[in-house]
């Protein structure tokens, strides 16, 4: 479906303690979507995740690289094509509360997409009221209580869901979701996340799912590719399950370890650590997480480690020195009192 | 963009038909409040003076040579003029320049100055640059005075003249404003989202960003009504515009320059009135304002 | 975490919250964001508030205080703080100097709580001085000492403008403004929201930390019942401005009593443990205006929901040992 090869954008420096000049957004990263997958990018704030999502949805220009959608080069399209293929790749936002026109209703903000496609097939004004209907009632919603009202009256989940129902009017190919549950409170999140599942698997749509949360990934697509991200460049990459059961990267195992033990339940695992260190931009020379990693050596600070498989082919890592680790939680099984 | 607004076929839900709730919303929150109730009264009091005042009265007010400068009495409310004729009635058949170019100067100063500013702020670039140095140009020309000057070429017998050179003359400091909102706003998660949605421009100008600044447009619009009052009644007064109608600026100007209302407390009620009627006016939309921001914020709204 | 807290129905050092009912002014009239909450916050140890937004968790940390701010008014209770005395009867000068002393508050999103135009070192001093301390090297020596024991660059971080800082620098931040006073209660209200997870950790960690190192008593709020596991000794959950459960920890997320409580730790994204396994919470959570003045809160949302529920409010009982749960639906027991 979506193809993406060796992507790079580069932003120019702002002022604040960033050094002058520009700053490598994304550094040549090449992955692919399929047709009604599941893939979920994990990394910081400030990994260039997000800038990915927004080029996907366009939204933010690139620099080089290659976006094949269906084996078409976005490059080679007209104007007019480029939009409507990009209009079938919806990005929902990371904050629903700014997401939502505050000064209109869900019904005005749902009719607004529809009116433009009622235009284009020469449908009737009913079409666009059980439009908007239908696609509240798929993200779990009751069109006749949240059609009238305005995005404040809303809690934090309904409204990410009228955000998923507002990128539903225009039949997307994919959902790009950047964040989406990370402002929710964690006792809706769980609500979300099978949406986001249903819709890949009843509804075909590819979801691209941005987070920093690795718990949240499994429940979008536990079968899906996911790809760990750490400034700009992809450091490890596998089937969602499996890289989170034995992650051999320093950096996915970091991640995985932040994930909040639920002492009582779960024991942390045997190898788990958290770099202490904030985030250091590091160099194009060597491996970009020496600086902050605790098992780096000497080849790490010299030399860049290249695309590795590790066992099958769709485990890809670069580390020097990969080793799988106990860094997840694991289940107390009936230790009652 | 009439295609954008479904009109309201069936009405099973609010949502589908909303202009009607809008009034009635809107009623309610000017009820909410007893000084909003008075502020309403006296626009509404002036409004109707300005539609109908002219027609209460013949085209020629009737003079009364025993009752020149009369104090208020039952017979005059407001007392009488230099040649015995009522106050009231040249206040009341005054209302209509004054108001009705008031009102002109008012909407050109919103259409252009928000048009401008939406524009400018939403597309940046060079149709920005532009925009903003011809607003800079505006806002540089002293209003007052090139009225004046105008005033020595051009005929203001006709309010919307007067409410036309008003308007373009005062439009600048809006169109900062409402560029500087749109610039923020169009940054905001929904406007993006529209984007993404391959939405026309002119939906997400007037319909997505525009609203979000209905309060402060609505307040303008009203502010700069007394504005434009204040500006047209001093040309008058002052005296460098021919008069043509009976209105207050006229008022003023004669009961100072002719009756000598400065010296003479007998011109005084002649005078007095029509400043009356201003300061009324002004109360009125002060009063009123508060319910505005209500009435266009739905946040606000639905809240009361 | 360590061992848990020793068994015992009274603490004498704990912070004494009882009877306490705050009322929020709403166009529908007064309405109660927290009702006749009792609880002990017991010193020394790490406690959470964990609730949904609008469950009167943060209502409950400024009611301990006594910083509620109009609309809301705080109707009655008490707050015993040991060798202080009711809190709630402090005003004016004396409970602003009590803050200082006594509360540490660190704020939700710490960005909007910093002056944008100043920088972090000023800021600070003008805090102490705020406070009678005049003593400007003293205060900055302190400021760097915490930061640098946060893992941060301390020059730099005083001579920064808040913008120019990361959103965990920010929030480590914020927790140097709480202790600068040398408080001996630190409240973190959601202190890693606005954080990814590896800033979260070290935040959690840090506050870990400071917390044995200095003999503190904190109270964490949060939604996240993750945060919660990770750090608290003890929690309590909110529900609609109730405390529904309370109770050390690891018996309360091995056993939770209260059909609230279970739902919550269903519906966390868990990285173990079966996928179908996980259930979302049904419903939504409650604002001031919607909950039933009659009867359990909770019951619009309870598996467990009956007849009684409609009319009586439950009662607590106690559970987990010394702890307390509020539900019909559950025995007391002992």
């Amino acid at each position: 479906m979506i193809e993406v090869k060796n992507l790079v954008k580069t932003f120019p420096a702002q002022g604040g303690f960033l050094k002058q000049g520009e700053v490598q957004a994304v550094k040549g990263v090449s992955f692919s979507i399929p047709a009604s997958g599941a893939v979920t990018f994990i990394g910081e704030s400030g990994c260039g995740k997000t800038t990915i999502g927004r080029i996907l949805t366009g939204l933010e220009s690139y620099d080089s690289g290659e976006i094949l959608y269906n084996g078409m080069s976005l490059a080679d399209l007209s104007p007019t094509e480029r939009r409507d293929r990009l209009r079938k790749v919806q990005l929902i936002q990371q904050d629903p509360y700014a997401a939502l026109n505050p000064s209109r209703t869900v019904a005005q903000s749902l009719t607004a997409p529809l009116a433009w496609e009622a235009k284009r097939q020469r449908r009737s004004k009913t079409w666009i009221e059980d439009r908007s209907r239908e696609v509240l009632t798929q993200v779990g919603l009751n069109p006749d209580v949240v059609l009238p009202k305005y995005p404040h009256m809303l809690s934090g989940g309904q409204r990410q869901r009228v955000v998923v129902a507002r990128a539903l009017t225009v039949n997307p190919d994919v959902l790009v979701a950047d964040e989406a549950v990370s402002m929710i409170d964690v006792s809706l999140r769980l609500g979300i996340l099978h949406l986001l599942h249903r819709l890949c698997t009843e509804e075909g749509i590819a979801v691209l799912f941005i987070t920093h949360d690795v718990a949240a990934a499994r429940y979008v697509g536990s079968d899906g590719s996911l790809y760990v991200i750490y400034q700009g460049e992809i450091v490890e990459q596998g089937r969602t399950e499996e890289l989170i059961q034995s992650p051999v990267h320093p950096y996915t195992q970091s991640l995985l370890s932040a994930v909040p033990v639920l002492r009582g339940l779960e024991r942390p695992g045997e190898d788990r650590y958290i770099p202490r260190a904030e985030f250091t931009s590091g160099d194009s020379t060597a491996c970009r997480f020496a600086l902050r990693c605790r098992f780096s050596q000497e080849r790490c600070r010299t030399e860049k480690p290249l695309v590795t498989t590790w066992g099958k082919d769709h485990h890809r890592h670069t580390c020097h020195f990969p080793a799988p680790r106990r860094v997840v939680a694991e289940p107390i099984e009936n230790e009652r009192l | 963009m009439a295609a954008i607004t479904p009109d309201p076929p069936r009405h099973s839900v609010p949502g589908f038909g909303p202009r009607a709730a809008f009034w009635v919303t809107a009623w309610r929150i000017v009820k909410a409040k007893p000084s909003r109730l008075v502020g309403l009264g006296i626009i509404a009091l002036f409004t109707w003076m300005g539609i109908f005042g002219p027609m209460l009265y013949p085209a020629n007010l009737p003079i009364d040579p025993n009752a020149i400068y009369a104090a208020p009495s039952w017979h005059f409310w407001l007392g009488t003029d230099f040649e015995g004729t009522s106050n009231l009635a040249l206040v009341v058949t005054g209302a209509r320049y004054v108001l009705f170019a008031a009102l002109m100067a008012a909407v050109f100063t919103v259409v252009i100055g928000t048009g401008v500013g939406l524009i400018s702020g939403y597309y940046m670039g060079a149709a920005d640059g532009i925009l903003m140095r011809v607003t800079d140009f505006f806002l540089t020309i002293p209003g007052f005075p090139l009225l004046v000057v105008l005033s020595t070429v051009w005929n203001f017998g006709q309010p919307v003249a007067m409410g036309f050179v008003l308007g373009i003359t005062g439009w600048g400091a809006l169109a900062r404003a409402v560029r500087s909102q749109t610039l923020s706003l169009r940054e905001r998660g929904f406007i993006e989202a529209a984007r993404g949605m391959g939405l026309p421009w002119y939906h997400i100008v007037f319909r997505e960003i525009l609203p979000n600044m209905g309060p402060y447009i609505a307040m303008n619009l009203l502010v700069s009504v007394t504005g434009a009052i204040y500006a047209e009644v001093g040309l008058f007064y002052l005296g460098v515009v021919p008069f043509h109608v009976n209105n207050w600026g006229v008022m003023l100007n004669l009961a100072v320059f002719t009756g000598g209302a400065m010296e003479s407390p007998q011109a005084l009620p002649y005078l007095l009135s029509p400043l009356a009627a201003i300061l009324i006016l002004t109360l009125g939309v002060v009063l009123f304002l508060d319910a505005l921001d209500e009435i266009f914020n739905p946040r606000l709204r639905e809240a009361s | 975490m360590r061992a848990i807290e020793p068994r015992g129905r009274t603490d004498a050092s704990a912070i004494r919250i009882r009877d306490l009912t705050v009322l929020y002014h709403t166009e529908r009239g007064m309405l109660p964001a927290l009702k006749d909450v009792n609880l002990d916050v017991r010193s020394g140890i790490i406690t959470g508030f964990i609730g949904e937004s609008g469950s009167g968790k943060t209502t409950l940390a400024m009611a301990m205080m006594n910083t509620i701010r109009l609309p809301g008014r705080i109707q009655r209770g008490r707050v015993e703080v040991p060798n202080v005395g009711n809190v709630l009867e402090f005003q004016g000068e004396r409970l602003r100097r009590l803050h200082g002393q006594m509360f540490g508050f660190v704020f939700q999103a710490s960005s909007n709580s910093l002056n944008p135009l100043k920088r972090i070192g000023s800021q600070l001093l003008d805090l102490g001085r705020s406070h009678g301390l005049t003593n400007g090297r003293q205060i900055l020596a302190d400021a760097k000492a915490l930061a640098h024991r946060m893992g941060m660059d301390a020059d730099r971080v005083l001579t920064a403008y808040q913008h120019e800082l990361s959103g965990g620098m920010r929030q480590r931040v914020g927790i140097i403004f709480a202790l600068i006073l040398r408080a001996q209660v630190l409240i973190l209200d959601e202190p890693t929201t606005a954080l990814d997870m590896l800033s979260q950790q070290a935040v959690l960690e840090i506050v870990r930390e400071i917390h044995v190192e200095q003999g503190l008593t904190t109270v964490i709020i949060t939604h996240d019942m993750g945060v919660v596991a990770e750090m608290a000794q003890r929690v309590a959950v909110l529900y609609a401005g109730r405390v529904v459960e309370e109770g050390p920890t690891p018996e309360v997320l091995r056993e939770p009593r209260h059909p609230y409580t279970r739902g919550l730790l269903h519906a966390i994204p868990r990285i173990t443990g079966s996928l179908e396994e996980a259930q979302p919470l049904s419903g939504s959570p409650p604002d001031l205006t919607t909950v039933p003045s009659q009867g359990c809160v909770f019951r619009d949302r309870c598996p467990l929901r009956m007849p009684v529920c409609d009319r009586v409010e439950p009662e607590t009982r106690s559970a987990h040992g010394d702890g307390v749960v509020a539900c019909h639906g559950v025995t007391a027991d002992d």
